[in-house]
């Protein structure tokens, strides 16, 4: 399960705890483009959701600021979001086969944020072959946020803490898969994620 | 033009000034009088981060943000930055 230390993904670990699902969390950490507050939430929410339900989750810590710098440096910064899922995607998915994980889980919920489009979803997901499991596509943010306070997860992901430096200006709220994988011929993709998944950190 | 107001960002964690109306930076130029003043940079081409005695991003556009929620502290670093890097005032 993708965690990034904001509302929504602790929202999303609940519901799949809550059915008997067996977790591992991943954090693809975005340091320097933000600062040590989003790990620092995650590790509190696993620590909140672990009690609740008696047991230990397992965080993985990816360094994804290196691709990062990379996507900013040599890719067009329109659909950098896009870029940057794709990314965080694939990097989980290498963990997930080595955890003998059967699926991908996040707290995405439809048109929330740019990355969040029908569109951009389809070309991030494009890039891996596990289910994806998002059970908050379709709550509004009150909702979540509701659901948040109930578990005891919304104080912790409200500290303050950094939003993401890369994000561009205007980022596409759609994009094609072909305008896309043009994009990705620009760097070394696999470089990159074989790096980042043999750097990960398990907590 | 001026940077004419340093303010808390949105995740309330860090300081940003903006200017008005937006400049047109020359980041390696920045990088080269940064690192000539023994500052580590880290160059993502559309922006800068200087490791001063906190973080610093500058953007292309002259956005600068600041990783400190302390006001006096983001203030300092910005007057530091200001001197080394000849912003505009």
């Amino acid at each position: 399960m993708l965690m990034s230390g904001g509302i929504d993904s602790p929202v999303s670990m609940y519901y799949l705890l809550r059915q008997g699902h067996d977790l591992l969390a991943v954090h693809m950490d975005n340091r320097p483009f933000t600062d040590d507050t989003p790990l620092e939430k995650i590790v509190d929410h696993l620590r909140v959701l672990g009690e609740r339900f008696e047991r230990k989750i397992p965080l993985y810590v990816l360094p994804h600021g290196p691709t990062q710098i990379e996507l900013m440096r040599n890719t067009d910064r329109h659909v950098g979001c896009v870029l940057c899922r794709r990314f965080m995607w694939r990097s989980a998915e290498r963990i997930a086969e080595r955890e003998h994980a059967t699926f991908l889980a996040t707290g995405e919920s439809l048109g929330q944020v740019a990355s969040q489009t029908l569109s951009n979803m389809r070309s991030a997901t494009a890039s891996v072959s596990l289910p994806i499991v998002r059970p908050l596509v379709g709550f509004d943010k009150q909702e979540i946020e509701a659901v948040a306070k109930s578990i005891g997860t919304y104080g912790i992901s409200t500290r303050p803490g950094l939003c993401c430096q890369a994000v561009p200006d205007r980022p596409a709220t759609r994009s094609g898969l072909v305008q896309i994988l043009q994009q990705e011929e620009r760097i070394d993709v696999e470089s990159l994620i074989d790096d980042c998944v043999r750097r990960a950190v398990v907590m | 033009m001026t940077y004419s107001t340093l303010r808390l960002c949105s995740g309330r964690a860090a300081f940003e000034a903006v200017p008005r109306p937006k400049l047109s930076l020359d980041l390696g130029q920045i990088r080269g009088r940064l690192e000539r003043a023994g500052i580590p940079v880290t160059d993502a081409r559309v922006l800068l981060i200087a490791r001063m005695e906190r973080e610093v991003t500058v953007a292309r556009d002259g956005r600068i943000l600041i990783k400190s929620a302390d006001a006096p502290e983001a203030a300092r670093i910005l007057a530091r930055l200001r001197s080394l890097i000849d912003l505009p005032a």
